[in-house]
């Protein structure tokens, strides 16, 4: 069994037992910073070694441009945030379906269909945001497009329908070498974005469907003796991020309040986003 | 965790309809853990075959736990969860016949996708578009014209799909398996447009049945057919 699908069976387990027990919805932001602190902030802090040492992601020319590069899509995603958070959310959207999408192919088709993996992408987020839309719309209210939606017509099967409908047809219609164990694993994370939280569900894809296997996918690119030695390498950037969260937090406190502080994660995590999605296009590549 | 699996006791004594759920739950779990098993001693190419076996029978085991719980707890019909269970399930069961044969997924996908959105669309009332009987229709066609691609017409020497061509054309035990996967389409998927008649207004309407026997018809008739498509592919992947 390769190391992607040992982690995403162990985010499987965890799932299950979410469901099973019924983990009340108060633990889920709990879940979600233990997960995104443990696993999603470290599998995005070793870019800059993961841009030097593989040969396909070699487009720098020395470190300090590399920096220079990375820091300046950082601060040209909070400043798009600021003047429009629309806008904000579109661009992060659009990278993430990429991401997510190249990511998941893994082991069922090349990465190299940029279309097929934006499609994957944005089907796993729709049908997150599907599956959740009614927690998503409250926590998006201030985006006018969003608080005007009334979705009240409708109840969860049919979102849970038009996701699955959307996935069958995007399968069919694509190229894929292994069809049906794609679609199979997106059918169990359509399952687990129905039966938990936006929160809970976010953080099980992310940290054991995307983060985990990229976190073992470069732990073998390092070649280092043991895991421990690798995750070590990994601390210093996610402590870095973690204070640059902070200090963000702190600067904006006052303009934060329970309800939008979850949009302000996805703000963070945008920005930890974009410049990683280019160092990961490549490293990908031959995966 | 095992009171929760494993709590028959707060089923009330008599209530047989609350005792197909506790066995539906079980029998799904079983299954599953029998084919994950399984998974390990076949052929190659059955591999992924057994695996979406497994996850027909999984993802239904969990349903049947939470179906079970809200019929022990108010006594009403989980008719929501027993959608979300078919909407995630009844796609995979057709790709069965794409993983045996290799040919038809797209055919089989969409009319699968008409079948579950016309049904819905049906039963909800949620377009506020056309009647209940004429969604029912729709999919009820999409239905026959899934069940003449794999080849059910062909159980009564009729005409037949490419699906249904290229299982009783196929290698080893696989048109012996295609075949018992034909009966449970024609025969084993009838319990849904029954459940569908019965909960919805048109014609049909003589067709009213009792809430409690349509849970037992459901829960009965999901146990086979989701066990039984894995067993049948399992019996040809075990040659």
């Amino acid at each position: 069994m390769n190391v992607v699908v040992k982690s995403k069976l162990a985010g499987l387990i965890l799932a299950f037992s979410i469901i099973f027990f019924g983990l009340e919805s108060s633990y889920s932001i709990l879940l979600f910073l233990v997960v995104m602190l443990s696993i999603g902030i470290p599998h995005g802090s070793v870019d800059h070694i993961i841009a030097f040492i593989n040969p396909k992601a070699r487009k720098f020319d020395s470190k300090p441009i590399f920096y220079l590069v990375y820091l300046s899509l950082i601060v040209f995603n909070i400043i798009l945030w600021v003047i429009s958070p629309f806008l904000g959310l579109l661009v992060f959207l659009i990278i993430s379906c990429y991401h997510f999408g190249e990511t998941q192919v893994i082991g069922y088709n090349p990465t190299d269909n940029k279309i097929l993996n934006f499609v994957i992408g944005a089907n796993i987020l729709l049908s997150l945001f599907l599956n959740n839309i009614v927690e998503l719309q409250e926590i998006l209210y201030i985006l006018p497009q969003f608080a005007s939606l009334d979705l009240s017509a409708f109840d969860s099967v049919f979102f849970l329908l038009i996701s699955v409908a959307i996935l069958m047809l995007s399968i069919v219609n694509f190229e894929i070498k292994r069809k049906v164990p794609l679609y199979a694993e997106i059918t169990i994370l359509y399952m687990v974005f129905f039966h938990t939280d936006l929160l809970t569900s976010f953080a099980l894809y992310f940290g054991f469907c995307h983060s985990l296997p990229m976190l073992m996918l470069e732990f073998k690119e390092f070649k280092t003796d043991s895991f421990m030695k690798f995750y070590l390498k990994t601390l210093p950037f996610t402590i870095l991020s973690i204070i640059f969260g902070f200090l963000l937090y702190q600067f904006n406190n006052d303009l934060l309040t329970s309800d939008n502080l979850i949009l302000f994660v996805f703000i963070i995590i945008s920005s930890l986003t974009l410049p990683h999605v280019f160092i990961m296009k490549d490293f990908v590549k031959d995966k | 965790m095992l009171n929760f699996i494993f709590d028959a006791a707060s089923i009330a004594p008599g209530d047989f309809t609350g005792f197909t759920f506790f066995i539906g739950s079980v029998s799904m779990l079983a299954a599953t853990v029998w084919f994950l098993m399984q998974h390990g001693q076949v052929d190659k190419k059955f591999k992924d075959s057994m695996l979406v076996a497994a996850l027909i029978t999984g993802i239904a085991a969990v349903h049947y736990f939470y179906m079970r719980e809200q019929w022990v707890l108010d006594g009403s019909s989980p008719t929501e969860l027993r959608y979300i269970d078919w909407i995630l399930t009844v796609p995979l069961m057709v790709v069965e016949f794409a993983l045996l044969t290799g040919v038809g997924m797209r055919k089989l996908f969409w009319a699968s996708v008409v079948m579950l959105v016309a049904g819905y669309f049906g039963e909800s009332g949620v377009t506020g578009m056309l009647d209940a009987q004429t969604w029912g229709a729709i999919s009820g066609l999409a239905y026959f014209w899934m069940a003449y691609e794999v080849g059910c017409l062909s159980i009564f020497g009729g005409p037949s799909g490419a699906v249904g061509n290229a299982l009783a054309s196929g290698s080893g035990k696989i048109p012996e398996a295609g075949r018992m996967l034909q009966w449970f389409v024609l025969v084993g998927w009838a319990i849904y447009p029954i459940g569908y008649m019965a909960g919805t207004d048109g014609w049909y309407t003589f067709v009213a049945i009792d809430e409690g026997a349509m849970n037992i018809i459901y829960n009965v008739g999901d146990a086979i057919n989701k066990i039984g498509f894995g067993m049948a592919v399992w019996y040809a992947a075990k040659s």
